[in-house]
C-alpha cells in the first residue's frame, strides 16, 4: 500500500505537470506575434530522404507561399531516391518559382540531415535561411508569419509549435497523440517556463550571420540532435530563440508502429545523453504510466485500477484539449487510445539506459555525451550483437 | 523514364484503399503513369461466386460506374500530379487447382468483359476495344496459395494474344519470362499501402495512353525497378 502512495504521489505531480504544459501551449498558442511586415529574402532548405507521407503537398505547400521573395533548394544524397522524382515533378510543375534541386553525396560528418543541408548551403543566396523537414506541410502564410520575428534583431532562431495530423495507421495515431500532448507540451513548458530553447528540427529560421557565429554546419555535423545544439549555440551567443505561435502540419498517414517505437527510442537516446539525469522528469511527466505501475506489477486492486482509469480519463481529456486548440484533425474517439501510447511511450524511456547505439537512415551509430555520434565498429567484443540482431531481423524479414 | 505501375487494386474488389486515396498515394510518391484493374472473378465456380457475393469483384452492373469515377479521378491527378491514370480490369479466372487459374490484365479497357467466357472470346475482345493485354503472375510466386499457371502452360497457344507478360510481380521475379524473350513489364498488385514498394516498370516514352502501349506491345525502352524507400 505504501508504494501505491508513493506512485499516487508521483502521479500528481506528473499531472500538475501536465496540466502546466497545458497552460503553456495554451498561451503560446495565444500569444500576438505582432504586427510587423518585415520580409527579408529566405532560402529554404528542404533535405530529402526517401517518401514521406504526403511528400507532393508537403513540397507543393512550400511553392505557394504568400511572399515576396525567396528560394527553395530541395537537397538529395542519391538521384535514385525516390524523393528525387518528387522533387522533379514540384520543380515542373511551379516552373515561376525559384527552386532548385541539389543532388551531392557529401560525407563531411556523421548526421546524414547535415550532410544533406551543407551543399545546399554552399548555394543558398539570401542572408535568411529556414531548414525545413520534408515531413512538413504549411499554409501560405507560414513564410510571413515567422519572418515577422526576424523583424528584432536580438532573435537569432525562429521555430514553431508542431501539430502531428493524418492517422490512417495505429503507429502514425500514436505519433500524432504524441506530437500533440508531450513533444507540443514540453517545448511550450520549456519556452515558457524555464526560457530554455527547445528547437525541433522540423522548421529553424535564422541568419547565416548568427549560424556562421557558432561554427556553421560543421559546428555540428557530427552530433544527432543538430536542432537542438544549434538553438542551444545561438542561445548561448546571446541571442533570443523565438517559439513562433503558427503551428506547422507534420503529416503522418501510414507510419507503421515500428517506426514509430525506433523514432521514440532514438529520441529518448538522444535526451538521455544530452539531459543526462533531467531524463528522469520525462518518467515523472507520464501520469498515466506511473499510475498504471501499482496496477501492473503488484496488485489488480479496485484503489488501483480505479486510480489508474481515473488519470487515463484526465489525460485523454487533456489530449484531446490540446489537440483542438493545435487544431489536429485527428477523430475525438481515437484519444481513448492516447493512455496506451504512453505505457508503451513509458516502457521505451528506460530502453536508452541500457543501449548507446541508434540506427538512423540505415546507418547504426553510437552515440555520446551531447548526442555526439560515433561510427559502430564492425568489429570488437561487442560487435557480435549488432551482428545477431541484424541476422534475426534479415530472418524474420 | 516514366515510372509506372499497371496493377493496382481498389476498394471496387479486394484492395483495401480506397480509389480516391490509391490516387493519393501514387501521386505523392511521384509516378506518372498508373492503371487501375480492380478485379473481375468469374462467376461459374464457388470461389467466383463467393468473391461475387462479398463484392470482391467489379459486374456488369457496376462497369459503367467503376469506370466514371476512374475517369474523374484521373483527370484530378492529371490537373495535381500530372499523372495519367489509365481504367483497366483484372480478369480473374480462379480454380482450385492453380494449374487452371489465370489472371489477365486489361488496360485501356471500355466496355464490360465478363470472366466466365473462355480464353479466346476475352482476348478477342479486348483486342476488339484495342486495350494492353498482359499475363500477369505466370509463373510460381513466394505466395503459394494463389498460383496461376494456365497461361504459362498454355503459352504456345495463347503467347500471340498477350501483349506482355509480368516479369515480377510485387516482390516475385518470374525468369523464365526473360527465357522466352516475351515481352515484359513488372508491376506491384497493389492491394495495401506497403505494397506501394515493390517492382515497377520504367518506360522511355510519352506520357500519353497511345505511345505507353506501344511502347509496352514492342518491348523497347522498357525496364523494371525495385522500387524502394
Amino acid at each position: 500500500m505504501t508504494l501505491f502512495w508513493i506512485f499516487a504521489g508521483i502521479t500528481i505531480i506528473g499531472l500538475a505537470c501536465y496540466g502546466l504544459q497545458i497552460w503553456a501551449v495554451r498561451a503560446t498558442l495565444k500569444k500576438q506575434n505582432g504586427a510587423s511586415e518585415y520580409c527579408p529574402p529566405i532560402s529554404i532548405l528542404k533535405p530529402l530522404k526517401g517518401l514521406d507521407d504526403n511528400l507532393f503537398d508537403n513540397l507543393a505547400s512550400f511553392c505557394a507561399q504568400d511572399y515576396p521573395e525567396y528560394e527553395i533548394i530541395f537537397a538529395l544524397q542519391d538521384h535514385n531516391d525516390p524523393a528525387y522524382k518528387v522533387a522533379r515533378k514540384i520543380k515542373d510543375k511551379y516552373r515561376g518559382r525559384d527552386i532548385s534541386i541539389i543532388v551531392e553525396r557529401c560525407g563531411s560528418g556523421m548526421n546524414p540531415k547535415v550532410n544533406n543541408l551543407i551543399p545546399a548551403y554552399k548555394v543558398s543566396k539570401y542572408p535568411c535561411i529556414l531548414i525545413s523537414d520534408s515531413n512538413v506541410m504549411v499554409g501560405s502564410d507560414y513564410l510571413k508569419e515567422i519572418a515577422a520575428h526576424m523583424d528584432d534583431p536580438n532573435v537569432g532562431l525562429v521555430s514553431n509549435i508542431i501539430r502531428g495530423i493524418g492517422g490512417r495507421t495505429i503507429g502514425s495515431i500514436f505519433e500524432n497523440l504524441h506530437m500533440n500532448s508531450f513533444i507540443a507540451g514540453s517545448v511550450c513548458f520549456l519556452d515558457k517556463f524555464l526560457k530554455m530553447p527547445c528547437v525541433i528540427g522540423k522548421s529553424m529560421l535564422m541568419r547565416k550571420i548568427d549560424l556562421e557565429a557558432i561554427g556553421g554546419f560543421k559546428a555540428v555535423k557530427d552530433v544527432l540532435a543538430e536542432d537542438f545544439v544549434i538553438g542551444k549555440l545561438i542561445h548561448a551567443s546571446g541571442k533570443k530563440i523565438a517559439l513562433s505561435n503558427y503551428a506547422i502540419n507534420n503529416v503522418n498517414d501510414y507510419y507503421g508502429i515500428r517506426r514509430f517505437l525506433n523514432r521514440h527510442t532514438r529520441w529518448g537516446k538522444l535526451r538521455w545523453r544530452l539531459g543526462g539525469v533531467k531524463y528522469i522528469s520525462e518518467l515523472i511527466g507520464n501520469p498515466v504510466f506511473m499510475a498504471s505501475i501499482p496496477m501492473l506489477l503488484w496488485e489488480a486492486s479496485r484503489l488501483t485500477v480505479s486510480f489508474a482509469l481515473l488519470v487515463s480519463l484526465v489525460k485523454v481529456l487533456g489530449d484531446l484539449y490540446l489537440g483542438k486548440k493545435a487544431g489536429s484533425d485527428l477523430n475525438p474517439l481515437l484519444y481513448l487510445l492516447a493512455p496506451v501510447k504512453d505505457i508503451i511511450i513509458g516502457i521505451i524511456w528506460f530502453v536508452p539506459l541500457a543501449s548507446n547505439t541508434v540506427v538512423w537512415r540505415d546507418n547504426r551509430y553510437i552515440i555520446g555525451k551531447d548526442s555526439a555520434l560515433f561510427p559502430c565498429p564492425d568489429t570488437g567484443m561487442w560487435s557480435w550483437r549488432y551482428r545477431v540482431f541484424d541476422a534475426i531481423k534479415a530472418r524474420v524479414a | 523514364m516514366l515510372l509506372c505501375d499497371f496493377h493496382i487494386h481498389t476498394k471496387y474488389s479486394d484492395g483495401s484503399v480506397e480509389l480516391r486515396r490509391t490516387i493519393d498515394i501514387f501521386g505523392q510518391a511521384g509516378f506518372d503513369v498508373i492503371a487501375i484493374t480492380d478485379h473481375v472473378v468469374n462467376g461459374d465456380n464457388s470461389i467466383g461466386k463467393f468473391a461475387r457475393r462479398f463484392k470482391f469483384s467489379v459486374t456488369a452492373e457496376n462497369f459503367d460506374e467503376y469506370i466514371s469515377s476512374i475517369k474523374y479521378e484521373a483527370q484530378r491527378a492529371w490537373d495535381k500530379y500530372e499523372m495519367l491514370v489509365i481504367p483497366g480490369i483484372e480478369i480473374s479466372k480462379n480454380y482450385i487447382s492453380p494449374d487452371k487459374s489465370a489472371h489477365i490484365l486489361i488496360i485501356d479497357i471500355k466496355d464490360f468483359i465478363p470472366a466466365c467466357m473462355n480464353y479466346e472470346r476475352i482476348f478477342l475482345d479486348a483486342k476488339r476495344q484495342d486495350t494492353l493485354i498482359v499475363a500477369c503472375h505466370p509463373h510460381n510466386m513466394s505466395d503459394m496459395s494463389r498460383d496461376t499457371l494456365f497461361l504459362w502452360n498454355n503459352r504456345d497457344k495463347y503467347a500471340k494474344y498477350i501483349d506482355a507478360w509480368e516479369i515480377a510481380n510485387r516482390d516475385d521475379v518470374f525468369n523464365v519470362i526473360s527465357l522466352k524473350k516475351y515481352p515484359y513489364i513488372a508491376n506491384s498488385d497493389f492491394h495495401k499501402v506497403r505494397h506501394l514498394y515493390s517492382w515497377k516498370t520504367l518506360l522511355n516514352c510519352e506520357k500519353n495512353v497511345e505511345s505507353i502501349k506501344q511502347c509496352i506491345k514492342h518491348n523497347k525502352g522498357v525496364a523494371i525497378t525495385l522500387f524502394r524507400n
